[in-house]
């Protein structure tokens, strides 16, 4: 058999340990059976991954990913949130001051005792997601994040994805996040890079948010257009939850994030909003996947781009509603700006709906930057770049000025 | 004589292939106010559009002089930063563009470019206070977005405010009579005669004579088919009013 691409033997933390060993395993299997994305994937159609396969990438195996540099000594320093840092693909391991009715466990210590196994590794179909497997193959670094029922979590948690390596690093992040019956919590993801290497980070969160708990979940994605970035992000909704997600994507050469969400119980909602600027050079990529499974389930999909000269995005859009699911309520709406002719855009709706008695709606848009608006704005003095600045940057606020928690939206939004 | 502050000599210009202004000739000194009057359609608005170098307004041939420099050599933002403004018709909306941020970075890139201090936002707010107070512009429009959902007299007291930050020397004020009660009009007015010195001109776009009674102009002007065919004093306008533009496009 060939050999895979970013498949390389390395003695991960409890490889001896069978359970876990097995997991890994079996990841292999179905990435041996199924092999990476090509075009032929109607899921991967329009994004070609081939930059990513034909890298060179080593993995961080140190277990002190940066002996001493500054982000370990800051990363607590802020007291308005709860800070998790991974530094070059690993977790700083240490004691985390959390408030009551919030556990967060390292993944290998959570590997080590066995904890969450009805959870960790169950939410997507390593099949028709090999990234995912690929990243089960390398299952070691991550966190679970567990809210306990009925409690609300006022602080922020914030995951930082840090990357100062030089070489170009291969980093595989796993993390688990439950909230248990009425809870309710607000996970902050920023990702950024300090240099040019061309890293690649392949992330998996499994999100289970119980009866009427509530996740807001927002994401910002500024790592420099040398890095990659894929996630897979799955999200399980059980009756009367709520799971809102904010994003913010303007950076990596190829950058996907996939939504694979689960409106598993009636009154369960979903809203995406995301804000991308798709850079000169590079591909954004936005897939989701929303499953409404059982009545009067709702999820709302609210997209705006950028695109820069000579780059491309990519919008898939899949809403599925099954059988059981009546009086549900699914919309989508995608609009794109472009700056330059040479932009691609590719968006792509598709709407798979098995019951009579629901709502759904799609609709994208796509245009130039309004040649009155930037008249008259130059008119008044403001030198053209800046007038396309303000512009662009107005169609992107209208998903910003969304952002529930102002101080976050001031901290990592703005 | 000293030069005078616009000298435009025999302008052409098109628009796709449409010939719109048809040799225009117009000189206007520091003091003065010119008012352009004439029929719909006539090319009134595309004149300031050329004027202020709007992408689509091809200049065939002539040429336009601004405080001695070829205007038509510059951007649009250089048009701007050295003296010219135009008060638009119908101002166009800017969703998301928050009207405080856009004034200070219009009078900020104009202070920049004239060699002065910048503004910081304590200063700016403090100045933008003290002139839309005199345009009876209330201080929570700072924060709309920049024409949106503004009304007919809105747009153009902020139009007008624009003008008196950026303290223009030769200004087009394109209809800005139109949209307005007889109020509005009285306050918009006013805010243009404060302007008004030795050193700066106003060019007054207009379809009515109504206007003139509030903005006194030192010439009037009538403009028809891409160029002007009568000039005159200010009852001039007055005869216009009474007796429409028929008399002078046919009795030519």
């Amino acid at each position: 058999m060939p050999a895979l691409p970013l498949v390389q033997n390395v003695d991960l933390f409890l490889n001896d340990k069978p359970s876990v060993y097995a997991l890994r395993q079996k990841a292999l299997q179905s990435l041996q059976k199924t092999g990476f994305p090509a075009k032929k994937n109607e899921a991967w159609k329009y994004t070609d991954v081939a930059l990513i396969l034909n890298g060179e990438f080593t993995l961080n195996t140190n277990d002190e990913p940066c002996g001493n540099h500054r982000c370990c000594s800051s990363a607590n320093n802020q007291t308005e949130t709860i800070n998790i840092t991974f530094c070059n693909g690993r977790l700083h391991l240490e004691e985390f001051a959390t408030p009551e009715g919030l556990t967060i466990t390292p993944l290998p210590l959570a590997l080590y005792n066995g904890d969450y196994k009805p959870y960790l590794c169950h939410a997507y179909n390593m099949e028709k997601h090999p990234f995912a497997a690929l990243n089960q193959f390398y299952l070691e670094q991550g966190v679970c994040i567990y809210v306990e029922k009925e409690k609300k979590i006022s602080h922020p948690i914030v995951i930082n994805y840090k990357n100062h390596a030089k070489q170009s690093l291969l980093q595989n992040i796993h993390n688990l996040i439950i909230l248990e019956q009425g809870a309710q919590a607000e996970i902050l993801e920023n990702y950024i890079s300090e240099t040019d290497s061309p890293y690649f980070i392949n992330t998996v969160n499994e999100i289970y948010i119980k009866n009427n708990a509530g996740l807001n979940h927002y994401k910002v994605q500024k790592a420099p257009i040398s890095a990659n970035h894929i996630t897979l992000n799955t999200v399980k909704v059980q009756e009367s939850g709520k799971y809102n997600q904010y994003y913010k994507s303007s950076g990596a050469k190829i950058s996907r994030q996939e939504n694979l969400i689960s409106l598993n119980g009636s009154n369960a909602t979903a809203e995406v909003y995301a804000a991308y600027t798709a850079k000169k050079g590079c591909l954004t990529d936005i897939t989701s996947n929303i499953n409404h499974l059982l009545p009067q389930t709702q999820s709302n999909q609210f997209i705006k781009g950028v695109l820069e000269s000579d780059s491309s995005a990519v919008f898939q859009g899949k809403i599925h509603i099954s059988p059981y699911a009546v009086k549900t309520s699914g919309q989508q709406l995608h609009k794109a700006l472009y700056l330059a002719d040479n932009a691609i855009l590719n968006c792509k709706p598709e709407l798979e709906i098995f019951a009579d008695d629901v709502k759904c709606s799609h609709g994208a848009s796509c245009g130039e930057i309004d040649k009155e608006q930037l008249f008259y704005l130059t008119s008044r003095g403001i030198s053209k770049d800046d007038a396309i600045k303000i512009l662009t940057k107005a169609h992107l606020d209208e998903i910003t000025a969304l952002i529930p928690n102002k101080m976050l939206q001031e901290l990592y939004f703005a | 004589m000293s030069t005078p502050l616009l000298e435009i000599k025999d302008l052409h210009a098109r628009v796709k292939n449409k010939e719109i202004i048809k040799g225009l000739n117009l000189t206007i000194n520091a003091g003065e106010v010119h008012a352009i009057m004439g029929p719909n359609g006539a090319g009134k608005s595309s004149l300031s559009y050329v004027l202020c170098g709007k992408e689509g307004y091809e200049v065939t041939g002539g040429s336009v002089y601004f405080k001695g420099k070829n205007l038509l050599a510059m951007s649009t933002e250089e048009r701007a930063r050295f003296g010219l403004f135009l008060s638009m018709q119908a101002p166009v909306e800017i969703p998301g563009v928050i009207m405080s941020n856009f004034l200070k970075q219009s009078l900020n890139s104009v202070l920049k470019y004239q060699g002065k201090e910048e503004l910081d936002t304590l200063s700016f707010m403090k100045l933008l206070k003290n002139e839309a107070e005199s345009l009876d512009i209330k201080p929570e429009f700072f924060k709309r977005f920049v024409n949106v959902g503004f009304s007919g007299g809105e747009k153009k007291r902020f139009e007008t405010l624009q003008m008196s930050l950026l303290k223009p020397d030769f200004c087009i004020l394109d209809e800005i009579d139109s949209g307005l009660d007889i109020d509005a009009l009285k306050t918009v007015a006013e805010g243009v005669n404060n302007l008004r010195t030795p050193k700066n001109a106003f060019l007054v776009i207009t379809h009515y004579q109504r206007l003139l009674t509030y903005i006194v102009p030192d010439v009037v002007h009538i403009f028809a088919d891409g160029h002007i065919i009568k000039t005159g004093n200010a009852s001039l306008a007055e005869q216009l009013e009474k007796n429409g533009y028929a008399d002078f496009i046919t009795g030519e």
